[in-house]
């Protein structure tokens, strides 16, 4: 009797200490290391850059998002790895939509991982940066007499107080994607880079053809607000965070006139069937779609796998009638250092990497637009097997006039959740457009507390 | 002073022994639950009363200024009146569905185990895969509810998730289809355990199926409908995963319920002292909740001894 009960108890114990050992195996490993470090330090993260000894590998580590199916961070990543032989770089990776709420957790534990972030919009930039979690970059820039001209004002226009946060990793803006081969039928001159919002709806009109499952969209927009309120603030005068936003009614009414005439697919469709607008594209359901130039490598390795095989080629985003043509809306992708690194000059020689004009011609390599636009970056993205032929699809890359699509203002992340809400409030025509406009003039004043 | 008895009787340390065993083997859930639950909990006690933007930075003590934000909130109010509707249309749908499956499976028939096992599956299915697949069905353009619905006249269906008036309608019916298999079984449970004397009685007298439901079963099963009630209650007032799979508490902000809210002001704002008093306020509603269960629980097993 005696001994069973010594046994249930050494076995309660027992389990006692397996589920605290299951808890805390990660921390209990990685302070070994720290404190054994001479002798691990091949495997472990922390300990290599302890000790310093030549041919023992620092190690670096970048947090990313959809690492294996976007080329943006392993062309780079590699890169690096290949011209540091003693740096391995170590990649913590999230899936896109989780990306920000998993990023802002593991930095409230304020670790020395990650030493390196790359921000996926410029507004989570600014939440980082209202929380100290981000290292100001000034002073490494003084120190390497770092030029930010080639940017062309972008790593100006990424200041936060005056203080530099991220430089310029990627760059996207919005141009025009049409498909030729719908074009050659309807035997419709191809979209040019100089034509208005209202020629391009005129256009939508007569590119829209046939009926129930097989009919052609002239234009397809996705369901993003943006698709909408970038054309608003296309030229300069008004931003997404306003205290009215009457301005945003004749671009509201306009999309509206497209989905009720037919000439773009209904949002509710798309909506609620989820409706990627790649497989739209891809599948030939519209003849136009105004998307990002991320698109664009999306398109080149789409033909390169055989998943599709017509022609399809680029036009400048259509302009509002009151600008020229080279206005376009876009954004950046920053690129940081944690607060809470412990090895900030490594890190900020990877972001100089990173953010060089080499990287950008090893990105444009894959398609992707960098902070940095040079003429041999453009070329290179243009001589990409499969970038559609001809002048005009490289006139359309250039651009005179770039906006950001949202502004830098700190507390955009819950002005965007609202514009999103009226969005598709005015698409799904619940409210009015006017409706909509009041309640947003609303809500923004309640969110920046106006 | 006297001297302190140290010694202990055998009969108190057999006692002490006894707890110890008893404790030990409490212990390795108990330290689960003060790491995952209980720290936690009393963490968002303290948080609703601070300012905190999830960072480094040193918490600032507001008092009860958070809940004075969420109040003046239009957004909040909204999610709690969003919430209180779904209740309200999930939990009777559910309550009654389930008793009447309940009662109609409670027969020694051959195959009864695969009907029991049918509707009880629902319950176990991963709930973004039901989202999922519900969201097709209810697809307005072609979904085939929409399409049976044309089928039998109805000319101009709802347009369900993407309609202000009936997305909570649509998340509605998927919990209830999701969740009475489970209620059925609890119902199932508490049938078997009402004495079949009571029921030869009563058809001895001449009472025919209804009679026996409406003055036997139904009486009989009060205090597990009770329970019934207050869990499911408790349950849509924390409802998340299926709205935010669904609808993602829209269009426009139709269908966010409260933990939307608290999930939007701690994950999208970064404001975890507006976001914890929203929970200390679902957390004293559910109290109210249980605490109306707990005095009603007395109550009906008084009744029945």
């Amino acid at each position: 009797m005696k001994l069973k009960k010594v046994l249930a108890m050494v076995l309660a114990a027992g389990m006692v200490c397996a589920s605290l050992t299951a808890c805390g195996s990660k921390t209990a490993e990685s302070s070994a290391a720290d404190t054994t470090g001479a002798t691990t330090a091949a495997d472990s993260s922390k300990a290599g850059d302890k000790t310093q000894n030549s041919g023992e590998k620092k190690v670096l580590t970048v947090t990313t998002w959809d690492y294996d199916s976007s080329p943006q961070f392993q062309a780079v990543v590699d890169a690096y790895m290949k011209e540091n032989p003693n740096v391995e770089i170590k990649v913590i990776d999230t899936s896109a939509d989780e990306y920000n709420n998993s990023l802002g957790i593991s930095l409230s534990a304020a670790q020395p991982d990650p030493d390196i972030i790359w921000v996926k919009d410029m507004g989570s930039m600014l939440q980082m940066a209202d929380k100290k979690q981000l290292l100001p970059l000034d002073d490494f820039m003084k120190k390497d007499n770092f030029d930010t001209s080639v940017y062309n004002g972008a790593a100006e226009q990424l200041q936060y107080n005056g203080v530099t946060y991220g430089l310029p990793y990627r760059s996207d803006w919005y141009v025009l994607y049409y498909n030729k081969d719908l074009f050659d039928a309807a035997g419709v001159a191809y979209p040019s880079n100089d034509m208005t919002w209202d020629e391009y709806n005129e256009l939508a009109g007569k590119m829209t053809s046939g009926e129930g499952s097989s009919k052609v969209y002239g234009g397809h927009n996705h369901t993003w607000q943006a698709l909408v309120t970038n054309w608003a603030v296309q030229d300069g005068k008004h931003t997404v965070v306003e205290k009215d936003y009457s301005f945003l009614k004749p671009w509201y009414e306009s999309a509206l006139s497209l989905q009720d005439k037919g000439y773009i697919q209904d949002y509710s469709t798309l909506k609620t069937a989820n409706i990627h607008y790649s497989s739209v594209f891809k599948n030939q359901q519209c003849a136009m779609m105004p998307m990002g130039t991320w698109f664009i490598a999306t398109m080149i390795q789409s033909r390169a796998a055989d998943e599709t095989s017509f022609n399809w080629g680029i036009a400048r985003i259509p302009h509002p009638a009151d600008t020229e043509s080279g206005y376009t809306v876009g954004a950046l992708t920053p690129i940081g250092i944690s607060a809470y690194t412990d090895q900030p000059d490594l890190s900020w020689d990877f972001v100089k990497f990173a953010t060089s004009k080499e990287a950008a011609n090893i990105l444009a390599e894959q398609g992707v637009f960098t902070g940095i636009q040079t003429e041999e970056s453009l070329k290179t993205i243009a001589s990409a097997q499969f970038f559609p032929e001809g002048e005009s699809n490289i006139e359309a890359l250039s651009y005179t006039h770039y906006t950001f699509d949202r502004p830098l203002d700190p507390k955009i992340e819950e002005i965007r959740k609202a514009l999103d809400e009226v969005h598709e409030m005015i698409m799904i025509k619940q409210y009015t457009v006017d409706q909509g406009i009041e309640e947003l003039n609303k809500r923004v004043a309640e969110i920046k507390g106006w | 002073m006297k001297e302190v008895k140290t010694t202990l009787t055998p009969h108190q340390k057999k006692a002490i022994r006894s707890n110890l065993v008893g404790y030990s083997f409490i212990l390795p859930n108990l330290i689960g639950y003060a790491i995952f639950v209980f720290i936690p909990v009393i963490f968002s006690f303290i948080l609703s009363v601070m300012k905190w933007d999830g960072s480094k930075a040193p918490m600032e003590f507001v008092g009860l200024k958070n809940f004075a934000q969420i109040f003046g909130d239009r957004i909040f109010v909204q999610s709690f009146l969003h919430t209180i509707q779904y209740a309200l249309l999930t939990v009777f749908p559910t309550l009654v569905l389930s008793l009447l499956l309940a009662v109609l499976l409670n027969h020694k028939l051959k195959g009864i185990a695969i009907f029991r096992t049918a509707l009880y599956f629902p319950y176990i299915a991963s709930i973004v895969a039901v989202g999922a697949v519900w969201n097709m069905l209810f697809q307005p353009d072609f979904g085939p509810i929409n399409e049976f619905l044309k089928f039998i006249g109805i000319s101009k269906p709802p347009r369900w998730v993407v309609d202000v008036k009936w997305a909570m309608v649509a998340i509605s019916v998927v919990s209830v289809w999701k969740y009475m298999g489970y209620y059925m079984i609890v119902y199932l449970a508490a049938l078997q355990g009402i004495s079949g004397s009571l029921y030869e009685a009563a058809g001895i007298d001449g009472a025919n199926g209804f009679q026996k439901l409406r003055y036997i079963t139904i009486p009989m099963l009060t205090p597990t409908t009770f329970f019934v009630l207050i869990m499911l209650t408790i349950q849509c007032f924390k409802v998340f995963d299926l709205v935010y799979v669904m609808t993602g508490g829209g269009p426009g902000n139709a269908t966010k319920t409260l933990v939307n809210y608290i999930y939007e002001k701690a994950f999208t704002s970064w404001e975890f002292g507006p976001a914890s008093a929203g929970a200390i306020v679902l957390f004293a509603v559910v109290l109210v909740i249980t605490l109306i269960q707990f005095a009603g629980e007395k109550k009906w097993s008084k009744d029945l001894m």
